[in-house]
């Protein structure tokens, strides 16, 4: 547990290229406006686009690579089955090879390859925006996009909050996760054998004691709260001020530049 | 955690040995390595190096169950109130026993035994639940379910931490009874000077992951710039009866309560005055 | 003498438990803290101290009485937040108190619920952070500080406010030596060099010693209180109450009665090898 010197939403690392120096706020909605043109993309072309696009902004970054490879590990599962399922599965087209029923198409080959590439994209999107974002700035921006909300009682400000605590809380938890397994494993206990019921049975030592001290911290932290003077977001003020800059307005339309483009050309 | 960037030696070649029966102290600052020197006590943490004997043997070598182990060098965390999780005193109190295989009235004879041991009555407290207890009342049902598994040796990570003078002294006299009625043998984990020097016969001073001082507690106490120098404090009694001396009174320094003290600087000043 | 900044009039209050017991946690409690001093809270475990701290920032209102802070009724709901202004509460366990991923944003926290401008709040961070000797910490995670430091963290957020009161509810409980050392030199130097009044709850007697008034409480009532030397020197029995001597004033007390004459104002080491040298 020790190597977790400081857990953030998809692995944080501070730097000062162009990414890691735009707005929070610009950089969530130019994601927004990327994820949904990654949908809207129909050839191999316009997904070819986006591939020199997004090495563009990666090798702008000057982050290694190895921090993407990571990042992509998690969804390596879906990747491969989406693409295996489209080459086995998937007809039409001319046909490269038959195993008695099983045929691999031309089809299931070009849907495969080009669902795989857009899941891949999208997670580099993120992470490219996870990996330059430090979490508070994170929640500023979520707190702020989710602001005009509010007329549909969406609670920005409390949502914003309550993430900012959890990534507070998040290493304290781990610690404390980590002394009571300990302690329940001294007296006994065994988190390690017996099938899956067995073992998620044993964990009930373990998650009970950690929600109760959880409940007991938020209580405390309320109170804490309070006695600070927090009352919600009203007539609140940040010492963190996020300045809109030129080059903000710049990310944001060029993200939306390339969606209309996507959109018009049917590409 | 060898290999990650992240590696700190939390301790470094501490050779030490504790005989059965003991009342030892082991003291130290936050960070000076000491919780971590005892989780290795039990196997809850392997040696990058070195080796751990329990009895004479190796407890890593595969001949002896981990588990085994566990149930008789057993281990008391700090603020082990947190570690409640079952609906009733007697199932918490029995979780440890019942990981040995233990059932029926066998169980019952262990569960009985620990919650006496703590001063809890056994009829009062084996079907409340452990979340409606006072904080003092959980920490001696924590303790509790230690001793139900009739260990030979008794770990306490900072026991007393965050309880009242009144709640404190209850409790190590409950342990100090321990020690001598089952003739466990005790290893206590604080920085609570005082505490440790009245009931341990011998003391482990440990400094960033190093052992600095082991001894009887008048000659550790009476190497008092090295403790304080580790950002420990001595007791009060100590630290007079040592100036005194130094100021060319002959007092003995080797005394922990206030009534001896008394006596001890009363002698003094009768000879003084004859 | 300077006017009180707390004050106490017969205040009452009551828990009520499961079965439908009522605990009388504060009983007809009257008392005044003047600007300035430094006082010490003692008391046995159930005598109502947490119950009557929470009473001075309106986290608990009163069920009977009334608690004047600065003047101002806490009773009176438009007082509330202009009260926990200028009364500050810190409490036991240091990691339940923060609330930000860095020092900074932490301390940041109370002027920014105030509605302080940005630049001022960076301002107050910056001489807080200082004051209490984490400027160089301010960009690092909570959870890298001792305990030491997050009291000492805790601390700073409230000073961001601009108190004229601190109040510490046993925030000395959870940590080692070293942390208790700097948190008790923390409040020292503000009661002395700041002119912040500290209220400071307390188990560890030896705390309690260089206060200037130790107010001792039992059973939800103000017992007696005094300088440490009144209270400690032997002409009050702390017993009935449950209260231990601390160490050295236990020794004098064991040396007079057995017929060494030491005066009963001395409270530590340094005096008494003073007076036996």
């Amino acid at each position: 547990m020790s190597g977790m010197r400081s857990i953030t939403l998809g692995h944080y690392l501070p730097g000062n290229s162009l990414l890691h120096r735009l707005d929070p706020r610009a950089k969530l909605l130019s994601l927004l406006i990327i994820i949904t043109a990654l949908f809207l993309v129909n050839t191999f072309y316009g997904m070819l686009f986006f591939v020199f696009f997004l090495l563009a902004a990666f090798l702008s970054t000057k982050l290694p690579w190895r921090y993407f490879l990571r990042g992509l590990k998690p969804v390596l599962y879906i990747v491969l089955f989406t693409l295996v399922l489209h080459v086995l599965f998937t007809k039409g087209g001319q046909v490269f090879w038959r195993f008695g029923a099983l045929t691999i198409e031309e089809r299931g080959v070009y849907l495969g390859l080009f669902m795989t590439l857009r899941l891949i994209l999208l997670v580099v999107t993120t992470l490219l925006i996870t990996l330059t974002t430090s979490p508070i700035a994170f929640a500023d921006g979520i707190e702020f996009l989710l602001r005009p909300l509010r007329f549909l009682r969406v609670p920005g400000h409390e949502i914003a909050m309550m993430m900012t605590i959890a990534l507070r809380f998040i290493p304290t938890l781990m610690e404390e996760s980590d002394k009571i397994r300990k302690a329940q494993m001294a007296r006994g206990a065994d988190f390690e054998s017996g099938n899956v019921f067995r073992r998620a049975h044993s964990l009930v030592p373990l998650l009970v004691p950690l929600f109760v001290s959880a409940f007991r911290r938020a209580d405390d932290l309320a109170v804490a709260m309070e006695s600070r003077c927090y009352r919600g977001g009203e007539n609140r003020t940040k010492m963190r001020q996020q300045q809109i800059t030129p080059l903000d307005y710049l990310g944001v339309f060029t993200a939306c530049g390339i969606a209309a483009a996507i959109v018009f050309t049917g590409v | 955690m060898s290999g990650t960037p992240f590696q700190v030696a939390a301790l470094k070649r501490v050779t030490m040995s504790i005989s059965s029966g003991e009342f030892v102290g082991i003291i130290g600052e936050t960070g000076s390595g000491k919780s971590t020197l005892v989780q290795h006590f039990n196997g809850l943490l392997k040696p990058a190096g070195g080796e751990v004997l329990f009895e004479g043997k190796n407890i890593w070598t595969g001949e002896m169950n981990l588990r085994e182990l566990r149930s008789r060098v057993a281990l008391l965390f700090q603020f082990p109130e947190h570690q409640l999780f079952e609906e009733t005193v007697f199932a918490d109190v029995s979780f440890g026993p019942r990981n040995l295989g233990l059932s029926g009235n066998e169980l019952e004879e262990r569960v009985r035994f620990g919650l006496e041991c703590m001063g809890l009555d056994f009829g009062v407290f084996k079907d409340r639940s452990p979340f409606q207890l006072s904080g003092g009342e959980k920490r001696r049902v924590a303790m509790a379910g230690i001793l139900a598994m009739r260990p030979q040796v008794v770990i306490l990570d900072e026991p007393t931490a965050g309880m009242d003078p009144l709640g404190r002294r209850q409790f190590m006299e409950q342990v100090s009874r321990l020690h001598r009625e089952e003739k466990l043998t005790v290893i206590l984990v604080t920085h609570n000077m005082e505490e440790v020097a009245l009931l341990a016969e011998r003391l482990f001073v440990f400094y960033h992951g190093e052992m600095l001082l082991q001894g009887r507690p008048a000659d550790v106490f009476g190497a008092d710039s090295l403790i304080k120098g580790t950002g420990l404090e001595i007791p009060p009694l100590s630290e007079l009866l040592q100036r005194l001396c130094r100021q060319g009174k002959g007092v003995r320094t080797d005394i922990f309560t206030v009534n001896e003290a008394a006596q001890e600087i009363l002698q003094l000043y009768r000879k003084e005055c004859v | 003498m300077s006017k009180p900044i707390i004050q106490a009039v017969d205040l009452c209050y009551s828990y009520s438990l499961d079965e439908g017991r009522e605990i009388r946690a504060l009983d007809n409690l009257s008392l005044k803290i003047f600007e300035g001093e430094h006082v010490c809270l003692i008391g046995p475990n159930g005598s109502g101290k947490s119950t009557l701290a929470r009473h001075l920032n309106a986290l608990l209102l009163p069920a009977a009485g009334e608690v004047y802070v600065d003047g101002l009724l806490t009773a009176l709901e438009e007082h509330c937040w202009e009260i926990r202004r200028r009364v500050g509460l810190v409490f036991q366990n240091p990691d339940n108190q923060i609330v930000a991923t860095t020092v900074e944003e932490d301390v940041a926290f109370g002027p920014e619920n105030l509605g302080v401008d940005p630049p001022l709040i960076r301002q107050r961070v910056a001489a807080s952070l200082a004051l209490v000797g984490l400027s160089d910490m301010a960009r690092h995670a909570p959870h890298l500080l001792s305990g030491g430091q997050k009291q000492r963290l805790a601390i700073a957020g409230i000073l961001a406010m601009r108190p004229r009161c601190l109040v510490l509810d046993e925030p000395t409980a959870m940590l080692d030596p070293r942390g208790r050392r700097e948190v008790l030199a923390t409040m020292r130097m503000l009661n002395r060099q700041e002119g912040v009044t500290v209220i400071h709850i307390t188990h560890f007697m030896e705390e309690t010693l260089e206060a200037d008034r130790i107010i001792v409480m039992d059973r939800g009532r103000i017992a007696c209180s005094g300088s440490p030397a009144e209270i400690f020197g032997g002409k009050i029995d702390l017993e009935p109450i449950g209260i231990d001597l601390p160490v050295i004033p236990a020794l004098v007390r064991a040396l007079r009665v057995g017929g060494l004459a030491v005066p009963s104002h001395i409270l530590n080491v340094d005096q008494l090898v003073n007076y036996l040298c």
